[in-house]
């Protein structure tokens, strides 16, 4: 598949307001940024650095509070929501998958679209074909985010949202997710906005990386770059482990 | 047959001293409310008793209905309260409980099983509100916390491109059911366990057993078609508060 590296994705100082009771808190300030088809962005930070909360205004889980986002050119707004969430797909921290079995979970987007070819869509992600017809509540978590990663590649999206995908795994499962997140990025053209607390697997992972603090992108580039000769105050600080 | 009087309710005091001294020797601390709703029963029947008295005896049709309005908004106020989400619960009672009960009532009259008079509609609106409240108000309860509790599905259905209606559908179908589950093990249960109030009150008062079947099984079919549809209300109308129109989940 030849893979374009044309825009896919663009923030323009888009910003996030969060009320608590009286008190309003922005947890993103005027990010902008664009992504490209094919390519894999981490975004990392501190704990509070608003990489979550940016992350679910990029399909539309939760409403921006000023700026916009852009997908194929045109503002998110101009989409159906559920139309939108199809093309621009997301993965929890924690997978959730719906009650049955593997095959219904691969289902459940599109109950109308047949899935020929089951062994395919279980096999990418590093399945055994025989586990369409197993009971989901009998998975680790391992298998139940590869399933979950499965289901939402069956809608063909062009862009994924990862959500800390690894972090309920044990190191070995988290590095094979890893790679088939590399996988697939260049395989099926797509592109991956991770989100990480973990600066190695970013590195692992490769491609760009947004360093968010305190609901603002205080660098960005290439991951090597940022994540090995920050050039900002704040990225030293974010690499020497000063930052809470 | 026994003639029932004040002196008898009176003496029926007696049974309330023995729950109070069963409740003081268990140290159980409703004391104080079952006094409380000792008086409170006696009172609130006793002005009903009159209130209906009078209803009866004027034969006035606005009468019929004030009456209906004033459970219906007591109904729907006592349900709201079970609101967690805490907007819009007395409106959600008022039109799921008043669509439940006067479609059924409506039905009712139009089939010729009863009709205007006051002694057929008041205490038939009383028992399908009462009933339609319970369900109303179980419903309203078990989605604010169900949905509350199950954001991760609801956002994974989401994310998947599903609507609000699609993403909630489990948990919908869960909170009506609990809606419904009172009138459900009642209908299942019903003259075996227990004999329902309707019933009771028509033998007491000297009716025939097989008539007062005859109309206890109107009664069961009512309440189920009133509990059903105000379930089914309750809880769309509490549902679609969780989301706005963008398919986001508010709660």
């Amino acid at each position: 598949m030849s893979c374009g590296n044309v825009v896919i994705l663009e923030t323009r100082d888009v910003k996030r307001i969060v009320k608590k009771g009286d008190v309003e808190l922005t947890t993103v300030d005027g990010i902008s940024y664009t992504f490209r088809t094919g390519r894999i962005y981490n975004l990392v930070g501190p704990s509070g650095a608003g990489k979550t909360s940016f992350l679910r205004l990029l399909n539309r889980l939760d409403e921006p509070a000023g700026g916009d986002i852009l997908y194929r050119e045109k503002s998110i707004m101009e989409y159906k929501p559920t139309e939108l969430r199809t093309k621009i797909a997301m993965l929890f921290q924690e997978p959730f998958l719906f009650q049955g079995t593997v095959r219904d979970n691969l289902n459940i987007c599109c109950p109308d679209k047949e899935i020929k070819n089951m062994d395919f869509h279980l096999e990418r992600v590093g399945l055994k074909v025989t586990m369409a017809d197993k009971d989901v509540a009998g998975l680790s978590v391992g298998e139940k985010q590869r399933v979950a990663l499965a289901r939402a590649l069956f809608q063909e999206p062009e862009v994924i949202l990862l959500d800390e995908p690894t972090s309920a795994l044990d190191p070995t499962s988290a590095r094979k997710i890893e790679q088939l997140i590399v996988k697939l990025s260049r395989e099926l053209c797509l592109t991956s906005i991770v989100v990480t607390h973990n600066p190695d697997q970013a590195k692992r992972l490769g491609g760009e990386t947004l360093l968010l603090v305190e609901g603002r992108l205080v660098e960005s580039g290439e991951t090597q770059q940022v994540l090995n000769e920050p050039a900002t105050d704040l990225g030293r600080r974010y690499i020497g482990n000063d930052l809470s | 047959m026994i003639e029932l009087g004040y002196y008898q309710a009176l003496i029926s005091l007696i049974l309330v001293a023995l729950a109070i001294a069963l409740a003081r020797i268990k140290q159980i601390p409703a004391e104080k409310n079952m006094i409380i709703g000792t008086i409170r029963s006696f009172v609130q029947l006793i002005a009903v008793g009159y209130a209906l008295e009078f209803i009866f005896n004027s034969e006035e049709f606005w009468l019929v209905v004030l009456a209906v309005f004033v459970m219906l908004v007591v109904g729907a106020y006592t349900a709201g309260q079970q609101d967690r989400h805490n907007t819009g619960g007395f409106r959600i009672g008022a039109i799921s409980i008043g669509t439940g009960a006067l479609v059924t009532l409506g039905l009712m009259l139009a089939l010729e099983i009863i009709t205007t008079e006051a002694r057929y509609m008041i205490p038939l609106a009383g028992m399908l509100i009462s009933n339609a409240m319970n369900a109303s108000a179980v419903t309203l309860d078990r989605i604010g916390a169900d949905l509350k509790a199950n954001r991760l599905e609801i956002e994974t259905a989401l994310s998947l491109g599903k609507n609000w209606r699609e993403a909630s559908r489990r948990l919908y179908r869960n909170a009506v059911k609990a809606g419904m589950i009172s009138i459900l093990n009642y209908m299942k249960t019903v003259g075996l366990v227990a004999l329902p109030g309707a019933m009771t009150g028509m033998i007491l008062a000297g009716a025939s057993p097989l008539k007062a079947v005859l109309i206890q099984i109107i009664v069961s079919y009512m309440l189920l078609s009133a509990v059903t549809m105000t379930s089914l209300i309750t809880g769309e109308m509490a549902i679609r508060r969780f989301f706005n129109d963008a398919e986001q989940f508010t709660g």
